[in-house]
């Protein structure tokens, strides 16, 4: 109503779309404009109508400084609201919010806040809304906490405001969850904050012993500095340390040697040879070795989990995966929306294509096709015939589904798996398990090399032996070899995420480098996305309108990439039976008579030619040609990738001609055409036989499968939801050249985790025998450690350092 | 050398002194978000001028289409 959309007659022949004529971005959200989106609206510009909504109001607000302090472009907004009256429904406020004074309080979860000035923005927003008592964002967990009175403002208009500034939000899972995920982060700062606090009382109770050279301070004092370090050092041992301790007890049940063996007995030696000096008056006192342990493996171990929370917070998939409501069918055959704590079982629910399933239940009435990905691991969708079970959680591909609940809430298996999924997250990148392994093998050569160093030294010098098996086990602690791929990953994975790329697997970065064949799927990843009618050609006299009508009811519940072409036609005509064949078309019911939109083979019957047909009965009603205009920076970004020796391909399921041109344009010589995802599948499956390594950029619903199939997989955010889940990054920058400098800061990480590799190992084998030898006291022992630790973990920094300015332009 | 009967004492004190207040502070949250806030420092607060007024209704206005 307030801005209109550029009108879009039938019969107009639009011509090419030059994205590059129209140099200027989306005030908003910095999507390229073309001729046909622009939307303009108090002096700027914008791509859709939801962006501007979304500026008016933050420039009514007085909000506008948001353009200034953010250092990423906004979201695209949506420009049709999501309905969140469930959410105020009282089943969903008792499981997901909880009580403060003056009003409840909950926690939903948004992943399209990428920088601190969208948080700063929600924060804002939010309090300006009377009845909102407090509100908080935090642009790195993607979480949103409001506080609100429930009787002066409704849950869903807070919720409605955030979706109209293009941050929709997803309901948490669970308040309890959150409140406990809550309060394991601070229990961990509290570790962090008590071993350093410890450490560095520790610290200089332990420097007086050793300003003390020549030995004059009197017994006395010395023995009550060393009572006063034990008492210091004592609860960062045992409190700091317990993730320690505890890992350690979980290995030893296990009957394995890892890093928190290594780690732990390092430590509690170090603590009770240290007790045992103390007692009995002897030369030496190690409490500060074991303290700056803690110490550094506790920073080290926060890396690390700071590293995957980053990843996994923004796309959190459980969440999502559990839609807040359900569908459900009266008695009448109506249906009305519920919250999901309201299905009951024997309950009959409806499943929208590409929605996900809300309960556990037995499919009726016809076949569907599920993904359940999540569930299962299989990526490929799973056929469900009538009378079995689909399960909550996984998605309905296609066509939309009937379903009888039978299991609801926590029964349901996706339930069962959260807790599961909860633990994998606890479980390290495939890297963290190398240096894991190369510990393991440490432990288990440094205990024997320990006990026969101790048993050498009691024979030769009785008073040397303790000191000098504590300082070969000190010296020899592999600190670097644990902090040199969690801080390398960690420093990575920042880097790409101010670069707008999400690395979703922690693995997934050490495949990026060793990619040498990448894979475009043409359809709005190297194109900017957004199809657009050019021109509509009638063919036996019905009103175009009609024509286009027919097209956009059938387009408006696929969910295909074609679809946004059609989302501006108003359609009073109603889909039934909408059935999509992939990389075919889709066919419906519609008025009783039988409609196919799609290549011409498929609706009509015809020979492919490139354009979009509708055929009632195989008979050609109307025939539309759908441009796409390609991103500025395709060509910049194909040079680039060929530049860094990668080869480029094109993998379209689009027709040769358009496909042809549109790859000779960017430079790209290998070409193929009208591609079905087995195909595509399969191609990839022959490279990578061939032995190389297939990264796989798409974006389309028919691509899931290829996605997963390559060895890496990059989704551009515009994407399907489906594509991002299956994809190792999402790029949620519009820029394709973030593809290459990701590749090229894949490829450095690579090259500094095998420099602190080198760095810790050689590190280690010097010093050991130096250690053996007796020449290394422990407090020298202990500097060394912490030296290599250091520069270990300056090493690993520069990957953000750098990129930080290659990604500034 | 007695005085340090005194002075370490006095250095454990705080040092407890330290933890409680890193640990008030964390569980009062002042470690939950350590990215925003310093943004809010580098915009001036419209004194009083917020336009309560107007917040309500382009909820209405704006985004309904």
């Amino acid at each position: 109503m307030s801005v209109t959309q550029t009108a879009l007659a039938p019969d107009d022949r639009r011509g090419e779309v030059h994205p590059g004529a129209v140099a200027t971005a989306c005030h908003h959200c910095g999507e390229t404009l073309t001729a046909t989106n622009t939307v303009a609206a108090s002096g700027q510009q914008f791509c859709c109508t939801g962006c501007a909504a979304a500026a008016n109001w933050i420039q009514q607000a007085a909000l506008e400084d948001y353009y200034r302090l953010r250092t990423v472009p906004a979201g695209r907004v949506d420009a049709d609201p999501a309905d969140f009256a469930g959410w105020d429904r009282e089943s969903v406020l008792a499981e997901h919010s909880r009580n403060v004074p003056g009003g409840r309080e909950i926690t939903v979860l948004t992943d399209s806040m990428r920088c601190a000035a969208c948080a700063w923005l929600v924060d804002r927003a939010l309090h300006r809304i009377p009845g909102v008592l407090d509100a908080g964002a935090n642009a790195v967990t993607g979480r949103i906490v409001v506080a609100w009175d429930p009787e002066r403002v409704a849950l869903s208009s807070l919720m409605s405001r955030l979706d109209a500034l293009g941050y929709r939000p997803w309901l948490a899972t669970g308040d309890a969850r959150e409140q406990a995920k809550k309060h394991e982060r601070r229990r961990w700062l509290i570790r962090l904050g008590v071993a350093g606090l410890g450490a560095i009382q520790a610290m200089m109770f332990a420097e007086a012993l050793y300003l003390d050279t020549a030995g004059q301070m009197p017994l006395a004092t010395r023995d009550f500095f060393r009572w006063i370090t034990f008492l210091v050092s004592t609860p960062v041992v045992f409190y700091s340390g317990w993730p320690f301790l505890e890992g350690m007890w979980r290995e030893l049940r296990g009957r394995r040697l890892g890093m928190d063996t290594l780690i732990a007995s390092s430590t509690l030696l170090a603590y009770f040879a240290s007790l045992f000096e103390t007692i009995r008056g002897g030369a030496h006192v190690w409490y500060d070795a074991a303290v700056m342990f803690v110490l550094l493996l506790l920073v080290a171990r926060m890396f690390e989990q700071r590293a995957r929370q980053v990843a996994s917070a923004q796309v959190d998939a459980l969440a999502r995966a559990r839609p807040a409501l359900a569908t459900r069918e009266r008695d009448g055959g109506t249906r009305e929306q519920v919250a999901l704590a309201e299905l009951a079982v024997g309950d009959v629910v409806r499943v929208a294509s590409g929605e996900s399933v809300p309960a556990d239940g037995v499919l009726l009435d016809y076949a569907c096709a599920f993904e359940e990905a999540l569930i299962t691991g299989e990526s490929a969708p799973v056929q469900r015939a009538p009378g079995t079970i689909a399960l909550a959680g996984s998605l309905c591909r296609e066509q939309a589904a009937r379903i009888r609940v039978t299991r609801t809430g926590n029964d349901t298996r996706l339930s069962q798996l959260t807790r599961l999924v909860e633990q994998a997250q606890g479980e390290r990148p495939a890297l963290a398990r190398v240096a894991e392994r190369i510990a393991s093998g440490f432990v288990l050569v440094l205990v024997p090399c320990a006990i026969a160093v101790y048993a050498w030294w009691r024979q030769h010098d009785p008073a040397r032996a303790l000191e000098v098996t504590l300082a070969l086990l000190v010296v020899s602690c592999p600190c670097a070899l644990s902090l040199a791929i969690p801080t390398a990953l960690t420093a990575a994975h920042g880097a790409l995420a101010r670069m707008g790329v999400l690395g979703l697997r922690g693995d997934a970065l050490s495949t990026l480098a060793r990619v040498d064949r990448v894979v475009f799927d043409k359809t709005g990843t190297l194109s900017n996305g957004r199809p657009q009618l050019d021109t509509v050609s009638i063919f036996n006299g019905t009103d175009p309108d009609d024509a286009l009508a027919i097209a956009a009811a059938m387009e408006r519940d696929s969910g295909h990439p074609l679809a946004h072409a059609f989302a501006d036609i108003d359609s009073n005509y109603r889909a039934g039976q909408l059935h999509s064949v992939p990389g075919h078309g889709i066919e419906a019911l519609i008025d009783g008579r039988h409609w196919r939109l799609g290549r011409a083979e498929f609706a009509v019957g015809g020979e492919d030619d490139g354009a979009l047909w509708l055929g009632q009965d195989n008979v050609a009603v109307a025939r539309f040609t759908v441009g796409e205009a390609r991103r500025d920076d395709a060509h910049a970004a194909v040079s680039a990738l060929q530049a860094q020796g990668l080869h480029v391909e094109l993998c379209s399921g689009d027709a040769h001609a358009p496909v042809r041109r549109f790859a000779a344009e960017l430079g790209i010589d290998t070409v193929r055409s009208r591609q079905t995802p087995e195909q595509k599948l399969a191609h990839v499956r022959e490279l990578q036989a061939r032995g190389d390594v297939v990264a796989m950029v798409g974006d389309g619903l028919n691509d899931a499968p290829v996605l997963a199939g390559a060895d890496v997989s990059i989704a551009m955010a515009e994407g399907a939801a489906l594509a991002q889940r299956a994809a190792d990054f999402v790029v949620t920058s519009p820029s394709l050249l973030r593809i290459p400098q990701a590749i090229t800061l894949a490829r450095r990480t690579q090259a500094v985790i095998r420099q602190n590799l080198a760095w810790a190992l050689g590190y280690n084998l010097l010093a050991l025998p130096l250690a053996a030898s007796g020449h290394v006291t422990p407090w020298i022992a202990a500097v060394g450690m912490a030296l290599s630790s250091l520069l270990v973990t300056l090493n690993a920094l520069r990957l953000g350092r750098r990129t930080g300015t290659v990604a500034r332009p | 050398m007695t005085i340090l009967l005194l002075l370490v004492p006095i250095s454990l004190v705080l040092l407890g002194v330290a933890i409680w207040a890193f640990v008030w502070a964390v569980r009062r949250g002042q470690f939950d978000d350590l990215d925003t806030p310093a943004i809010d420092i580098l915009r001036d607060e419209p004194l009083p001028t917020p336009p309560p007024t107007q917040a309500p209704s382009p909820q209405e206005g704006t985004d309904a289409d």
